[in-house]
């Protein structure tokens, strides 16, 4: 059965593979179809648009030159650190903010308003007034991925925390627990699944985001590469980047998967 | 009577006192919240100068701006590519969804890429985009529908499937035709996912469309925004970030609203 939850989550397709029989047939299928997507998006780009426009064998052909230039790898390090960081503090303010507004109902009152606007607010809109006030620095960056974190985990751990068993309350308050103990010994466990999943989201919207910034206010990163890399008319070096995004960002998702998975065993959703 | 009350530990007083008076409470928590960030916003808006104006500079400002300015012809335009967006997530999201649930081997064959295109940074793929397609009304629409499909199709489709084994018996055992088998079994049992779905569309759809306003050659209130940006005008910036602010939690608001009436439509189904 192990095998069996843990496909589900990583492949969807091999979902159909199970108890209906016909294993092979639905194995092969992505790969023909990936297969015959490539091939249309090369034959497609040959015979109707110019040269420089990127198909799947120029693109395959810009990996090596791409990724052994230094620039490559300063733009990742650029990127995913700067998304690294703000995912750490995006998500510790997130959790202390929601564990507050999940325990006291003051405090959720307070916050819930400005929370509840933020998150409503598509936040690539707050970009151009982050960029008037810090610059066009990398630290409009930093500060865009932090809030796109810390808005879903606050979300996700003020409802995780705010529904925890009565029975766990009473049990806590039998053997004395305390407000610290009732706050970070019983509710924030309780609540893992949902601060996982907070993260999660944030991460995802903190990429789409921390790429956005980069462009808008022309911090160096691989967003900013990807548009660059673009007007150069070097597109298929423009895609390796595109591709190694994709491929951060799909590891970042099935790795949560797993972090989810180890964290809280118990919760399958 | 008296000594009951001296008895009573801080705790329990304090308990019963929030409980009582848990709405004027909530009241005054909401009424302190607000006025604390006008406050703060308006003492610093006076001592940051030009890059902070205060809370009620950026209001006339806004005033101004719907008076005459660009704020509405600009909202015009992006309340289009809004709706075009929207209809096509509704539309295309619904159909492929159910058809990716329905025909195992077409959704076995693509899905692994559309759970690929949902993770990849769609702002990433807007040169790419622009090169195949320009940068016209239709590159916009796409760019806007890659962003903000993916939860009403893969929700349709998750729906579709979660259908019982035993509702789908029971309409083969009738000699249900494959029409009737639509209209009575998984249409009204994917409802509530395809709603569900549909609210999410509501508040992805703005990001879609200011993504493609930001990106693909500055149009509508993205456009307006930038405008800001590039003057170096605070309370232009601020006014038209409020302004859409305001737009985004009273779709945000719909879309909750219309959960709710789905919310009671399933219980009502249900029980």
């Amino acid at each position: 059965m192990a095998t069996y939850s843990s496909r589900i989550e990583t492949a969807p397709a091999a979902r159909w593979s199970w108890g209906s029989g016909i294993v092979t047939r639905e194995r092969v299928a992505p790969l023909v179809a990936g297969a015959v997507l490539l091939i249309i998006w090369e034959i497609w780009v040959r015979a109707t648009l110019p040269d420089f426009v990127a198909r799947p064998s120029g693109i395959i052909l810009a990996i090596p030159s791409t990724m052994a230039s230094g620039e490559f790898w300063s733009d990742v390090g650029a990127t995913l650190g700067a998304i690294m960081e703000g995912v750490a503090i995006g998500s510790a303010a997130g959790i202390l903010v929601g564990v507050a507004m999940g325990r006291v109902r003051e405090i959720d009152w307070f916050f819930s308003t400005y929370i509840r606007a933020l998150y409503a607010l598509p936040l690539i809109a707050l970009v151009p007034i982050v960029i008037l006030w810090v610059g066009y620095q990398p630290a409009a960056r930093l500060i865009i991925v932090v809030i796109s974190v810390f808005l879903p985990v606050a979300v996700t751990t003020a409802d995780g925390t705010r529904a925890i068993s009565k029975d766990y309350l009473d049990v806590g308050k039998m053997f004395g627990a305390r407000t610290h103990n009732v706050w970070f010994g019983i509710a924030l466990p309780s609540a893992t699944p949902f601060i996982v999943a907070g993260i999660e989201l944030g991460f995802a919207r903190g990429i789409t985001n921390a790429i956005a910034v980069e462009i808008l206010a022309s911090v160096n990163g691989m967003g900013m590469s990807v548009f660059t890399k673009s007007n150069e008319l070097n597109e298929n070096a423009s895609l390796v980047y595109v591709l190694a995004l994709a491929i951060f960002a799909v590891g970042v998702r099935s790795l949560m998967i797993r972090f989810r998975h180890w964290l809280a065993p118990w919760y399958h959703r | 009577m008296t000594t009951d009350r001296r008895e009573e530990s801080f705790e329990t007083r304090l308990a019963r006192f929030r409980i009582v008076n848990a709405w004027w409470i909530r009241l005054a928590c909401y009424a302190l919240s607000i006025v604390l960030l006008l406050g703060a916003w308006q003492a610093l808006g006076h001592s940051f100068g030009i890059l902070f104006v205060p809370f009620t500079t950026t209001m006339s400002r806004l005033w101004e701006m719907l008076q005459s300015g660009p704020l509405l012809p600009g909202l015009v335009v992006s309340g289009k590519l809004y709706g075009v967006t929207l209809a096509i997530n509704i539309v295309l999201g619904v159909t492929v969804g159910l058809l990716l649930a329905r025909i195992k081997l077409i959704a076995a064959a693509f899905e692994p890429y559309i759970y690929i295109l949902y993770a990849t940074p769609t702002i990433s793929l807007v040169p790419f985009v622009s090169v195949m397609f320009g940068f016209e009304f239709g590159s916009r629409v796409l760019v806007s529908v890659l962003i903000s499909i993916f939860p009403i199709l893969i929700g349709v489709t998750e729906g579709a499937r979660s259908i019982p084994r035993q509702h789908l018996d029971v309409a083969a055992i009738f000699g249900s035709s494959e029409g009737q088998l639509w209209r009575d079994v998984i249409v009204p049992y994917v409802m509530p996912y395809a709603m569900s779905g549909i609210k999410q569309s509501i508040a992805l759809s703005m990001v879609g469309t200011l993504v493609a306003e930001f990106f693909l050659n500055p149009d509508g209130v993205a456009a307006v925004l930038l405008q800001g940006t590039t003057i170096v005008d605070s309370g232009w910036v601020l006014a038209v970030t409020i302004f859409i602010c305001a737009i985004a939690v009273v779709l945000v608001g719909i879309g909750e609203l219309i959960e709710r009436y789905l919310v009671r439509w399933r219980h009502t189904a249900v029980g």
